[in-house]
């Protein structure tokens, strides 16, 4: 399959009062076109600042990009100039954002903001942008769109801001998208129609689609590839069903185990003991080495090699070694074996 | 069930903000329910709907607008003098959502988990202080070396750990948690939910669950009340809130919610609610879910339904379970 | 894989004894956050720079007049506009009392050999030396009144405005409001009706007015904070007002405050420069640095030596609040805090 967009290597690196802070440690993602690629981690695993790198909006300094390669259609845009990346943004790839109420300009209509890609990049006259406008508002499922095209965004309601600013991203037909925890903020229900509306817009458009979330019912809801981050780095990749029915890694077994599941009975959490690696100082071998109840002594000191466990899984683990005791994914970590 | 003993009674609670311009936000409007000893009992709702501002009215940090809560048999917003107002801060405690606003920045975190224990005085000497500290610590799965530490040194998760510690320093028989683990990453929530049932099976206590993630409520809580626009719309046992959910409501928030199971995602049908919750400054007339109901009747719009107990021990607010208008 | 069996043999994958405790724990000592902006501050070199010039001034206002034998109102006309002159530096060129063409003024005066006026002579003879430091005096005496009134008088009516709320609150408010209306310069003029033109009226029109700054400020931190949930935590512990305000708001306001006072200060010495400049301060024979000027700028141009001095001291006093203010800031805005 063709990949539109591949990351290798990626290292990201921030400039504290505290010291360096490896905020991402050799990352290799590879995007299919038109798929969506989920990046699931827990806060400060890195997810948000490798997607952030990819559209080069990592702020420098005290961030910079310190190794690795973004290849977008076989071009590096970690080479990119801040000029020539103003070209790819917003028309290539774009981005939206956790928080529908900050990421839309207050003092102005939201047709303008969603015209203003329209004309910067498409060269658009003022009257074609318009009615790309009115069409994409409709695409986007808000209703009376001519009139709400005059309207700022305060006049909107959370979930439908978060449809402008969707309307605003796709407005150039991006050939790919990347979402950083769009629904987070907000409820549940509202979290439904988003992902509704994101599902149906890939199949109309056909965008490919990096969607970072901490929450894994969103991530079986709508990816149908997985990346899975820690500390730094992707410890497991793999289809949707190939994560959460055959997960190899002891993380992912952790993560999936400490979900509650709605329809099982009450048994105890399993809670994965401890604190996430401080990447100011990180560890030389597994990140989760720390928090693993598997550890052996080589995890400490040496990194694992991503190992395949089938052409389209693969996980970052000692375990999979062939030297290494059978562990098996725990019973009570079965997701859905209860129902 | 009717035997068991009550600990909280909620009566016709309501709780107004005046917004000025004579507008009033309805934040808690007329809801009851009693909290059992022992038990846990959740609270769901989407944001704004009045959660959170229930559980602060219940601990006295809001003053009612009208109705009542009874605590172990007293009014809780009655006029009390200074002894019993002290003895009833010690019996009733709360956890915060936000760990990093809910500790004070320039306390070390032994003075933070001592406050309530200087307040009561609770250690006659500075040893049985540090004792009382340490012990708390431990319990809470921290240990004595983190005493002399500043919060902004710990995570999310140790921080709402502290925060469970200075709760639990006043000894009390009662505690309101408010969204505690809503700012926690998954792995770390687990570790936090743990530690409350554990500590409820040690001390047994009484506990108030609030939250907006009806999955985690529904681990944790015996019974789970959901909310919506400042009402309850429905109460019960969270198996039967799960498997036979009354309110229409409650049946969209049920499905709404992505479960970790890709397969199960694909076939699941859901039901998605049209449009956006109104605002509580002026909320639809008649039943206030009506305007995004599936199931709306002309009767909504006019008449408030009325809260009752539909099936055993299962409470709902909604016409379609009203047997009156059902005969009519 | 050969790679790999280089350095992994087989007797590395034997389970570990990790304690998942060990993660938790926390590198590095413990600090305050006093301690924390103290380290932050030493790092700033300006910040430290300025610390050691208000240090020095400070010292020589205190000293400086007596380091002489003249007075600071001795008057003596045969010994008038002289400019300076400064033993072992007069050799280098500079300050070594001639005037620009050059002819020793002291000479022509016939003073006596080893007369020396460190920063020259006034129209009406009296020394500089000994006038600017009793002017600094006057500056950092203000700048001392400044930080009280806004510690006292600011910080309080901030804090009770916010900490108490709605009917106090507004009532509060509406006196900042009517006192924010006048104009310092009019309440100035309203002080001398009534006193005379001198230290007192300016320290009465300081403490009327120049609190208010700070009393919104604080105002505004304190209603953020008693909404937080540490403050909310400790009510339901049953603090007492008392122990709210001072346990968990003063403490951490004190940052924004010790921020504000230290911005307030040069506001308050210019003030105070200004209005002695313009003839509404101090009157000779007291000296201020304003009236220095003053007096300096009429003879700019014959003798800059009267005017030199004391803007030199007027600026360093300015610039240097103003860098340990901007330095403090960097060193407690929590932002920073990583």
């Amino acid at each position: 399959m063709e990949h539109i967009l591949e990351v290798k290597n990626l290292h990201v690196s921030f400039d504290t009062f505290a010291g360096e802070v490896q905020a991402v440690r050799g990352v290799d993602i590879k995007l299919n076109k038109g798929e969506t690629l989920a990046i699931v981690g827990e806060s400060g695993s890195g997810k948000s600042v490798t997607s952030k790198s990819i559209m080069r909006l990592i702020p420098n300094p005290p961030g910079r990009i310190t190794e690795g390669q973004i290849l977008f259609q076989g071009k590096d845009l970690a080479k990119y100039s801040e000029r020539q990346m103003q070209q790819v943004r917003g028309s290539e790839i774009s981005m939206i954002f956790q928080d529908p109420m900050t990421s839309l300009n207050p003092t102005m209509t939201v047709g303008k903001q969603i015209m203003e890609g329209l004309r910067i990049h498409q060269k658009m006259s003022k009257s074609q942008a318009t009615a790309r406008a009115i069409e994409l508002l409709k695409l986007v499922g808000i209703p009376n769109a001519e009139a709400r095209l005059k309207q700022y965004p305060h006049q909107f309601s959370g979930g439908m801001r978060q449809r402008v600013v969707i309307a605003i991203a796709l407005a150039c037909n991006p050939k790919i998208l990347i979402a950083d925890e769009p629904t987070t903020a907000l409820d549940v229900t509202i979290q439904a129609q988003i992902l509704e509306l994101m599902k149906d817009l890939q199949d109309k458009t056909g965008t490919a689609i990096i969607l970072i979330t901490h929450d894994l019912g969103v991530v079986a809801n709508a990816a149908q590839r997985v990346a899975v981050m820690y500390g730094g780095q992707i410890v497991e990749t793999g289809t949707v069903d190939e994560i959460f029915y055959k997960p190899k890694h002891p993380y992912t077994w952790g993560l999936l185990a400490s979900m509650p599941k709605l329809g099982a009975s009450d048994t105890d959490l399993i809670a994965i003991p401890g604190s996430p690696p401080d990447l100011s100082d990180p560890p030389k071998g597994c990140p989760f080495a720390a928090r693993c109840p598997h550890a052996m002594k080589v995890c400490v000191d040496h990194m694992p090699d991503h190992t395949e466990v089938s052409g389209s899984h693969k996980a970052a683990c000692w375990l999979l070694d062939e030297r290494a005791p059978k562990v098996e994914k725990p019973v009570e970590a079965s997701v859905g074996g209860a129902r | 069930m009717a035997t068991r003993e009550k600990l909280v009674e909620v009566k016709n609670l309501k709780k107004y903000f005046n917004m000025g311009k004579g507008q009033m936000l309805k934040a808690v409007d007329d809801v009851s329910f009693d909290i059992y000893k022992g038990e846990t009992l959740g609270l769901v709702g989407e944001s704004g709907c009045g959660k959170s501002t229930t559980g602060r009215t219940i601990i006295r940090l809001y003053g009612a607008t009208d109705g009542s809560v009874t605590f172990n048999g007293e009014d809780v917003h009655g006029k009390k003098n200074k002894a019993k107002l002290k003895e009833f801060n010690r019996k009733m405690q709360m956890i915060f959502q936000d760990p990093y606003a809910s500790l004070n920045p320039r306390m070390t975190v032994k003075d933070i988990i001592a406050e309530g224990i200087d307040i009561h005085g609770l250690a006659k000497t500075k040893e049985e202080r540090l004792q009382r500290v340490h012990e708390l610590l431990e319990t809470v799965g921290l240990n004595k070396e983190h005493a002399n530490r500043y919060p902004h040194e710990f995570s999310g998760g140790q921080r709402q750990r502290i925060g469970i510690a200075r709760a639990l320093a006043v000894d009390p028989d009662f505690i309101i948690a408010d969204e505690p683990i809503s700012a926690l990453d998954v792995s770390i929530q687990a570790q936090v939910v743990n530690l409350l049932q554990k500590l409820q099976r040690e001390r047994g206590l009484t506990y108030l669950f609030i939250a907006h993630d009806l999955s985690m409520v529904k681990h944790i809580s015996d019974r789970v009340g959901v909310m919506y626009l400042g009402n309850l719309v429905e109460l019960t046992e969270s198996d039967t809130l799960y498997n036979e959910p009354l309110h229409p409501y409650t049946q969209a928030l049920l499905s709404a919610i992505p479960v970790p199971d890709p397969e199960l995602e694909r076939s699941r049908e859901r039901i998605i609610l049209e449009g956006d919750v109104p605002s509580p400054v002026s909320p639809p007339s008649g039943c206030r879910f009506r305007t995004r109901c599936p199931h709306a009747m002309d009767v909504c719009a006019k008449v408030a339904p009325k809260w009752q107990e539909a099936r055993e021990g299962h409470y709902v607010a909604c016409h379609l379970y009203d047997e009156e208008l059902k005969e009519n | 894989m050969s790679k790999r069996e280089n350095y992994v043999n087989d007797e590395l994958f034997q389970p570990a004894q990790i304690d998942s405790h060990k993660s938790e724990k926390i590198a590095g000592p413990g600090l305050s956050f006093w301690q924390d902006a103290w380290i932050r501050l030493r790092k700033n070199k300006s910040a430290i720079v300025g610390c050691i010039i208000l240090l020095v001034l400070t010292i020589l206002a205190v000293f400086g007049p007596y380091m002489n034998e003249y007075s600071f109102s001795e008057q003596k006309l045969t010994r008038a506009n002289l400019p300076a002159k400064v033993p072992v530096i007069e050799k280098l060129g500079i300050m070594d009392g001639t005037d620009d063409m050059g002819n020793d003024m002291y000479e022509m005066k016939g003073l006596e050999e080893g007369t020396y006026f460190w920063f020259g002579t006034d129209g009406l003879g009296r020394d500089l030396w000994t006038r600017v430091w009793q002017g600094t005096r006057i500056s950092l005496y203000i700048a001392l009144l400044a930080a009280a009134i806004d510690m006292v008088i600011g910080v309080a009516y901030g804090g009770i405005s916010a900490y108490y709320g709605g009917r106090v609150d507004n009532v509060l408010q509406r006196i900042v409001e009517i006192l924010v209306g006048i104009p310092n310069l009019v309440v100035v003029i309203l002080m001398i009706l009534v006193l005379d033109p001198g230290i007192i009226s300016i320290t009465v029109a300081l403490t009327i007015t120049g609190w208010i700054g700070m009393s919104r400020i604080v105002r505004g931190q304190i209603l953020k904070l008693k909404g937080q949930e540490f403050v909310l935590a400790s009510r339901t512990l049953g603090s007492s007002d008392n122990k709210i305000i001072t346990k968990h708001l003063i403490p951490n306001v004190m940052g924004v405050i010790i921020i504000n006072t230290m911005f307030t200060i040069p506001a308050a010495i210019f003030f105070e420069a200004f209005l002695s400049f313009i003839g509404l301060g101090l009157q000779p024979p007291i000296a201020s640095l304003g009236t220095l000027i003053e007096e300096g700028y009429r003879n700019m141009q014959i003798f800059p030596h009267m005017m030199i001095y004391p803007s030199i001291i007027i600026s360093l006093i300015m610039i240097a609040f103003n860098v340990v203010a901007d330095g403090l800031r960097d060193a407690l805005d929590p932002k920073m805090r990583e």
